[in-house]
C-alpha cells in the first residue's frame, strides 16, 4: 500500500469536505423558517426589536456570502460555531454525542456484513435450495420495511411482550457508577435492538449481493482448480471464493455507510439513543443552523473516512489493484 | 495386468431442460504408468467430461455418473465418498486445465497456491511447503523462483502460469496426470516447451498422462495411444502411430485430413462439414451419420460399436462392411 495513494485520497477527501461545508450552508439558508423567531419564542415573546437584536447577535443580518465566509473560515480553524439553542460550542455538543452514534453505526455495519455475507454464502452453496429461497424472501422484506417500523416492532416484541431488552436509552441510570465492565455489558444490552433495527435493511442487501457474487465466483475456473487440488468444500467457499466475491460487497459497504448514518438518525429517535442523529433531528425542529451544519459536517467526515477505508480494503482484497511492484 | 487407471463402460448424464441427456455413453479407456493416452475430438465430444468424471468433479446436480466404473490402481472411484475423492484429488490424480489465465486464483500468490496443494496432502509446515513450492517452480523452469513464488497470477505471462499449474499438479507426485488442452491458450513456441516439460516430468515421476486435445500435432508428439471421441463415445482407439497412419473411422480420417500440411501448395484449410449434433437430438443411429460421406441405411438405424474390423478398433458400419 503506497503512502502517496493514501495521501492523495486524503487530499480529495479534504476538497470534498470543503464542498460539503459550502453546500450544507447554502442549502440550510434556502430552507424556510427564521431561527430568530424560534430563539425569540424560546425566550417568551417576539417583538420586532427583539428579533432584530437576535439577528444582530448571531450575525444573521449580514449578507449570506459574508456569513458563509465567516463560517467556512471558522470551520477551517476548527470552530464550528455556537449553538443557537444550547449557547454552547457545537463541537462540544457533538463531542458528547458522536461516540454513541459511532458505536451504533459500526455495530450495525458489522452485524449486517457478517450475518448478511454468511447467509449469502450459505445460500450460494445451493442456489435452488431452501436457504436460498429464504434469503431472497428475507432480503425483499428487509429492504422494503421502513426502519422506524422495524424498530417499533422489535420494541413491542423484545422489550414489551418479551421483556428481554430495554425499551430505550443507552445506559441504565442505576448503573452510572458501576465498574467499567458492568457498564459495558449494560451498554451492549441496550445496543442490541437499535443495532439490529438499523442492520436489518443492509443485512438483507448484503445477503442478496453476496449470494449473487458468490454464485458468479463459484462458476470460475480457479474454483475448479481448488477442488481439483482436493480442497474441502469449506475452504473452497470461505477461502477461495469469498475473498474474490468480497469486492462488490466492499464497494456496497462503503457506499452504504452514508445511508447507515442517515438511518441512524431515525433509529436514534425511535430508541431515544443519545447520539448525533437525535441532536440533528431536534436541531432541525429548532432551526439551530450551526448545530445542524456541525452534525452534517461530522456525518460527511465519517463517510469520507469510510470511503477511504473502502479504497484501502479494496486494494487489500484484490492484488491486481495494487499495481506492479 | 490391470491398467493403472481403468475406465470401463462409463456413462454420465446431465439433467437439462430437454430432459436427461447422455454426455458420455459406454466410454472405456485405460492408461498405464509412464504411458501417455491422447484423447482427441471436437469441442463438445465429451473429452473434458471424461476428465472431470475421473476427478470426481462432475457438477452434481445436474450431472451424475449413471453407470460404469473408474478404477485407480484397482480402487473403484465411482461410488467413493467425497472425503476419499478429496484425498485422492491432487495427490494421486491431478489435473492441468485449459485456461492458465483463469485457472489460478487471482487473490493468492502462486507460491501460496502451490504450497496449499502440498499441505492438503502432506504433513509439512507452511514454511516447508512454501520452500517445496519454490523448488517446484524451479523444476518447471521458472527463472528466479523464490521471487516469482511471491507474485500474483496477473504478474505472470500465460506460459509461466501454465508452468505454475503444472508445478501445482505434480506437487504431490500424482500417479495420473490429466492435461486438458494444456496448450490451447498458448503461443506455438510456448506449446512446444510445455510438451517438453510434460515429457520430462513423466520420465522423472513415472506418471500416466491423459492428454486431452483437438490438436493432432500434439498427439503425434506426445501420445503412445489415442482414443478418438465423438458425441460422448469413443469411436476409435489404438496406438498413436496406427491412428495417425491409418485412421479407420471417417471422423478420425477427417480430423487427420484437417491438419494443414506445409509446402503442399494448398490454399484452403480443410474441414469436416457440419458440427457435433446437440446431445439431446441423438437418434438411434450413428451420431456422425449426418456429416459422413460414407453413410448408408444401416448408419441411420443402428449405433456402431467399437470393435476390431481388421486394422484396429473403430466404431463404424462402413469400416465393418469393408465399404471404405
Amino acid at each position: 500500500m503506497s503512502t502517496s495513494f493514501i495521501l492523495r485520497r486524503l487530499g480529495y477527501g479534504l476538497l470534498l469536505m470543503l464542498g460539503v461545508v459550502v453546500l450544507n450552508f447554502l442549502l440550510i439558508r434556502l430552507a424556510p423558517g427564521d431561527p430568530a423567531v424560534v430563539i425569540a419564542g424560546e425566550m417568551g415573546g417576539a417583538t420586532e426589536e427583539m428579533l432584530e437584536s437576535i439577528r444582530e447577535e448571531y450575525g444573521l443580518n449580514k449578507p449570506v456570502l459574508v456569513q458563509l465566509w465567516i463560517y467556512v473560515s471558522g470551520v477551517a480553524q476548527g470552530n464550528l460555531g455556537e449553538s443557537f439553542f444550547f449557547n454552547q460550542p457545537v463541537s462540544k455538543l457533538i463531542a458528547q454525542r458522536i461516540g454513541p452514534t459511532i458505536l451504533l453505526v459500526i455495530s450495525a455495519q458489522l452485524l449486517s456484513i457478517l450475518i448478511g455475507v454468511f447467509l449469502g454464502v450459505i445460500a450460494a452453496r445451493k442456489p435452488n435450495g431452501l436457504m436460498s429461497g429464504f434469503v431472497t424472501v428475507f432480503a425483499t422484506i428487509g429492504y422494503a420495511v421502513p426502519v422506524f417500523w422495524t424498530g417499533i416492532m422489535l420494541i413491542i416484541l423484545f422489550a414489551s411482550a418479551l421483556p428481554i431488552f430495554p425499551v430505550e436509552g443507552m445506559q441504565s441510570v442505576k448503573l452510572r457508577d458501576a465498574p467499567f465492565f458492568t457498564q459495558a455489558v449494560d451498554v451492549a444490552h441496550h445496543l442490541v435492538l437499535p443495532a439490529f433495527t438499523l442492520a436489518i435493511i443492509y443485512l438483507a442487501q448484503y445477503a442478496r449481493l453476496s449470494r449473487a457474487s458468490m454464485l458468479e465466483v463459484l462458476g470460475s475456473d480457479y474454483i475448479r482448480t481448488a477442488r481439483a487440488k482436493g480442497a474441502s468444500e469449506r475452504s473452497v467457499l470461505f477461502r477461495h471464493a469469498l475473498r474474490n466475491a468480497a469486492l462488490p460487497i466492499l464497494t456496497v459497504a462503503g457506499l452504504q455507510f452514508g445511508n447507515l448514518i442517515s438511518g441512524a438518525l431515525l433509529v436514534e429517535t425511535v430508541f431515544n439513543w443519545p447520539g448525533m442523529g437525535r441532536l440533528a433531528f431536534e436541531s432541525i425542529l429548532r432551526r439551530d443552523y450551526p448545530t445542524i451544519m456541525g452534525v452534517l459536517f461530522f456525518a460527511s467526515a465519517m463517510v469520507v473516512v469510510a470511503n477511504l477505508l473502502t479504497d484501502i480494503s479494496y486494494r487489500w482484497a484484490d492484488p491486481r489493484l495494487r499495481g506492479r511492484s | 495386468m490391470t491398467a493403472l487407471l481403468d475406465i470401463n463402460d462409463l456413462r454420465v448424464t446431465f439433467n437439462t431442460r430437454y430432459g436427461e441427456v447422455t454426455a458420455l455413453d459406454s466410454v472405456s479407456l485405460n492408461v498405464n504408468a509412464g504411458e501417455t493416452l491422447g484423447v482427441v475430438g471436437e469441442s463438445g465430444c465429451g473429452k473434458s467430461i471424461t476428465a472431470l468424471a475421473t476427478m470426481g468433479l462432475i457438477p452434481s446436480p445436474p450431472g451424475r455418473i449413471a453407470g460404469g466404473s473408474i478404477k485407480l490402481a484397482g480402487e473403484e472411484l465411482t461410488g467413493a465418498s467425497d472425503a476419499r475423492l478429496r484425498a485422492l484429488r491432487g495427490a494421486d490424480i491431478a489435473m492441468i486445465f485449459q485456461e492458465p489465465m483463469t485457472s489460478l486464483n487471482p487473490v493468492f500468490t502462486v507460491g501460496d497456491q502451490i504450497a496449499e496443494a502440498i499441505m492438503l496432502h502432506q504433513k509439512v509446515s507452511a514454511a516447508q511447503a512454501f520452500k517445496d513450492a519454490i523448488a517446484l517452480l524451479d523444476r518447471v523452469g521458472i527463472p528466479s523462483p523464490a521471487e516469482r513464488a511471491r507474485d500474483y497470477p496477473h504478474q505472470l505471462s500465460g506460459g509461466m502460469r501454465q508452468r505454475v499449474m503444472i508445478a501445482m499438479a505434480v506437487s504431490c507426485r500424482p500417479k495420473v496426470l490429466i492435461a486438458d488442452e494444456p496448450t490451447t491458450a498458448l503461443d506455438v513456441t510456448v506449446q512446444a516447451q510445455i510438451f517438453d516439460l510434460l515429457n520430462e516430468i513423466q520420465r522423472e515421476f513415472g506418471a500416466a498422462i491423459i492428454l486431452i486435445t483437438h490438436d493432432m500435432g500434439a498427439i503425434s508428439e506426445m501420445a503412445d495411444r489415442v482414443a478418438v471421441m465423438y458425441a460422448g463415445r469413443v469411436i476409435e482407439q489404438a496406438r498413436a502411430d496406427d491412428v495417425l497412419d491409418a485412421p479407420q473411422h471417417p471422423y478420425a480420417r477427417g480430423l487427420i485430413d484437417c491438419i494443414p500440411a506445409l509446402g503442399k501448395g494448398e490454399t484452403e484449410l480443410r474441414e469436416i462439414p457440419g458440427v457435433v449434433p446437440p446431445l439431446h437430438l441423438l437418434g438411434a443411429g450413428c451420431a456422425f451419420a449426418d456429416r459422413c460421406a460414407h453413410k448408408f441405411a444401416r448408419c441411420e438405424s443402428e449405433k456402431p460399436l467399437l470393435a476390431d474390423h481388421g486394422h484396429h478398433p473403430a466404431a463404424c458400419h462402413a469400416v465393418e462392411e469393408g465399404r471404405i
